[in-house]
């Protein structure tokens, strides 16, 4: 396509793949044979790609002496190829990697010299038809790119789930608004996989074995996990869960996706209803292969990771007793218990204040004993003795005050609380600081606002802010939000028509006093004029006079 | 309390009651003699009911509602209720400030309390019939505890001072203004820790904080009925079948205290900056 980018538009169109996924096409090219990529990728995927050639081929084949030098590569010319449909991503492509062989035009039109050894679809075949013909099935864009795959070749092929949980959540799905990429609207195909299972079935029946199915989380825009089907079988440990159940973007929602993604784990849906599937398929081998490929193919299965998962910056690998930092790292078993926020939250909605204290005396007492300065309820868990943060926190250079430390994590709670509408016992007068002290003498330990100052400052330098700004909110929260503004408006009246009774009441009773006090005061005057008030004044005087003179002399 | 406005009055009457808000101050270290007024309503009674009376309509939408424990927020908020804030009773913050009060080595004797009417509302009930049943009952020396109403009646008092019974009154319970109702639940407590029993003829508070500081405890006798007892809340009837382990002339001592200890909400007890927060008697920054 002539005048077309896929690359146009990062964020409604190509999938950002980033840590999870370049991990494992790391994995996965070979140290030996050719690869290719079709459809649009990111930017790093394909330097990855490259980089990761480039570095294997330079073992096996590069001249001695020319290692160093990395703009020339070429061993990789002819290893690495490309398929777009766009003609500008095209030369964008070519003219940043020389020695990429760029092929730009329609999947089903591509005759490839000889298969390839790898090939890479990881945004799927949505993206590799052209408007100049009629658009190819799904099944029959499968077909013609399992053509290409050799025997022996791995395809890692990318499905968006129709339903999905960020499907599920959207108020306004980006294909449905008749964008200029819809000319054939998705989701009348009827060769599109449904679920996992007809996945299986359609790469089964296309020639393909499926070696690994991986669910990608938490959204098709940009995947930060990739988790195994053998993963999501068991009960996710809420440490792995939470983290996994972000917003993204500023596009309107119809519910929360934190607790409607929790429920999709907890209800082990992860499978069926993931944003998109990241397939790693096998052609089989023919039959005439060496028993030795054989084997290798095997191991090459073993190695696929279990699951890879990004936290921040670091990225992690899932075995089956913890998670393991990469590249190198050691490995760490998964905190058990429930995240406290979860905890804490419950507690609030059944108004259980009982729980609350106790639970935040004991996280008090944790944060007094060194606990993490950098934690915050929504990343630790709690399995009823102890807290453990979730992830690596990046910590302040200098350990603050275990007071302010306590106040931000509280305060940050606070905010949150009130940000998601969840219901809690406080009165609704309350706003998030002063929430935030009262939660502090929950917890057994005074704040005031001066600490609340320090706290806020803490939470900017550890960066994480507890409500991202300019968040659009969600249909659901705005309903919520218009029900209780309608409580705390009746609320509000009720107060109102309190305090004015009470005021006039309160003021009638002033006019009474005051009422009083001046008869008081008349009857006084009139009794000063009396004579015998006088009389008696009079007679009183000289010995007052003598009382003084006595005092004078006296000293 | 102004005449015009019935109800104008009692709204802030009933958190000072039994010097509750006295009790309360002092537990937050408030350096005020007079009470500060206490922004939410004090549940200053217990009752089978949502901790309030039933005609509760002062308690306006907006401020808290101070109780006692969770099953009066669960069935308040069952009936409309809502803005329920658990902090467990008055008296259990007595208990922590007074933990040694009245102890003695020895305790003896029965307290026995009617059932009581209120300044507004009276009770119909035979006092000589009760007064016989009670010197049927008890084994020991008796000592009956009326309500100040009833106490200022020759006629009541004589019905139990002919059986030889000793007959007392806690005092009035006061106000927010007057000092008369302060150490209405002191004087309670003195004499809870002297007695070795408490009895009544209706559960009520008392025995929950004779239980709560280790009473026997008995229910027995004819419970009254007030002049204008809305029957629709089940009555008598209902909370025979809600506790019927604690009616009776005897009644399981260890089961009593654990009943109790969950009616006044032990496991509730806030501490005095959250209290001072939530009572608004620190500076509070309106947004």
């Amino acid at each position: 396509m002539l005048l077309w980018s896929d690359m146009a538009d990062m964020s409604g169109g190509v999938t950002d793949w980033r840590g999870a996924a370049l991990e494992l096409i790391r994995r996965m090219v070979p140290a030996s044979g050719k690869v290719l990529l079709v459809g649009p990728h990111p930017q790093t995927v394909v330097d990855e790609v490259i980089a990761q050639a480039g570095l294997t081929g330079e073992e096996s084949a590069a001249p001695a002496g020319l290692a160093e030098d990395e703009t020339v590569l070429t061993p990789l010319a002819g290893r690495v190829a490309v398929l777009v449909r766009s003609y500008p991503d095209a030369c964008a492509l070519a003219e940043r990697h020389s020695a990429l062989d760029v092929f730009c035009g329609r999947l089903e039109a591509f005759a490839a010299d000889e298969p390839y050894d790898l090939v890479l679809a990881l945004d799927g075949l949505l993206r590799t038809h052209s408007a100049e013909a009629p658009a190819a099935s799904w099944a029959e864009s499968l077909d013609a790119l399992s053509a290409l795959v050799a025997p022996g070749g791995r395809l890692v092929l990318g499905v968006h789930n129709d339903l999905g949980v960020d499907r599920l959540l959207e108020a306004r799905p980006a294909d449905r608004d008749g964008g200029d990429d819809q000319w054939a609207p998705h989701g009348f195909d009827p060769s599109y996989p449904s679920g996992p299972g007809a996945l299986d079935a359609a790469l089964e029946s296309a020639g393909l074995s499926v070696q690994r199915c991986y669910a990608a989380y938490p959204s098709r825009h940009a995947p930060r996990a990739l988790l195994a089907r053998e993963a999501l079988a068991f009960d996710l440990p809420d440490a792995l869960a939470f983290p996994l159940s972000a917003r993204d973007g500023d596009r309107m929602l119809v519910a929360d996706p934190l607790r409607l993604t929790r429920l999709v784990f907890r209800h082990r849906l992860g499978e069926e209803l993931a944003p998109a599937w990241l397939a790693v398929t096998v052609r089989p081998p023919l039959l005439t292969k060496e028993r030795d490929d054989a084997d290798a193919e095997e191991r090459a299965y073993t190695a696929l990771p279990l699951g890879l998962v990004q936290e921040g910056g670091t990225l992690y690998e899932l075995t089956h007793t913890g998670l393991r930092q990469l590249p190198d790292g050691g490995e760490r078993p998964i905190p058990a218990g429930r995240v406290l926020e979860e905890i804490l939250v419950e507690a609030c909605a059944r108004e259980d204040t009982a729980t609350v204290r106790e639970l935040l005396t004991a996280l008090a007492d944790w944060v007094e004993d060194g606990g993490d300065p950098a934690a915050a309820a929504d990343s630790l868990v709690y399995d009823g003795v102890r807290f453990a943060p979730i992830g690596d926190l990046q910590g302040p250079p200098a350990p603050p005050d275990p007071r302010i430390v306590l106040c931000r994590i509280l305060l940050r709670f606070a905010v949150r609380l009130q940000a998601a509408g969840h219901h809690h016992p406080w009165p609704w007068p309350l706003d998030a600081d002063e929430l935030t002290l009262t939660l502090c003498g929950m917890a057994g330990r005074s704040c005031d606002p001066g600490d609340l100052d320090r706290a806020r400052k803490l939470d900017a330098e550890l960066g994480q802010p507890a409500e991202p700004a300019g968040h659009a909110p969600t249909y659901r929260d705005l309903l919520g939000a218009r029900d209780r503004l309608a409580d705390q408006l009746a609320a509000a009246l009720a107060r109102i028509a309190r305090l004015e009774t009470k005021l006039s009441y309160r003021e009638r009773e002033l006019v009474r006093a005051r009422g009083k006090l001046r008869r008081t005061q008349r009857k006084a005057t009139a009794y000063r004029r009396t004579l015998g008030y006088r009389l008696s004044r009079r007679l009183a005087r000289p010995r007052r006079v003598a009382r003084k003179v006595i005092r004078l002399l006296s000293g | 309390m102004g005449r015009a406005n019935r109800y104008g009055g009692m709204m802030d009457e009933s958190n000072h009651w039994y010097g509750h808000s006295r009790i309360l101050g002092r537990y937050c270290e408030m350096p005020d003699e007079t009470p500060k007024r206490i922004q939410g309503f004090l549940q200053h009674g217990w009752n089978y009911l949502h901790g309030f009376p039933p005609n509760d309509h002062w308690c306006s939408p907006g401020y808290p509602r101070f109780v006692w424990s969770d099953v009066l927020r669960r069935r308040g908020w069952s009936m409309g209720r809502r803005g329920h804030y658990l902090i467990g009773a008055p008296w259990i913050y007595l208990l922590h400030l007074e933990p040694e009060l009245g102890v003695t080595t020895k305790r003896e004797g029965t307290i026995w309390y009617p059932f009581h009417g209120w300044e507004k509302s009276s009770v119909r009930g035979d006092h000589d019939r009760l007064a016989a049943e009670i010197r049927d009952v008890e084994t020991e020396s008796v000592t009956v505890c009326l309500y100040w109403l009833e106490f200022a009646n020759p006629d009541i008092r004589q019905a139990y001072e002919s059986r030889g019974f000793r007959v007392i009154c806690h005092g009035e319970r006061g106000s927010r203004w007057e000092s008369k109702g302060r150490d209405f639940l002191r004087k309670q407590l003195i004499q809870l820790r002297r007695h070795r029993r408490v009895a009544s003829n209706r559960l009520g508070s008392a025995l929950f904080y004779g239980a709560s500081v280790g009473c026997e405890v008995a229910v027995y006798g004819d419970p009254m009925q007030y002049e204008d007892e809305r029957p629709e809340y089940g009555g008598t009837a209902r909370r025979i079948r809600l506790w019927p382990e604690l009616h009776g002339v005897r009644v399981d001592p260890g089961l009593a205290a654990e009943v109790a200890g969950r009616e006044l909400g032990f496991e509730y007890q806030a501490t005095p900056e959250e209290l001072r927060r939530m009572f608004g008697w620190k500076r509070v920054r309106y947004a």
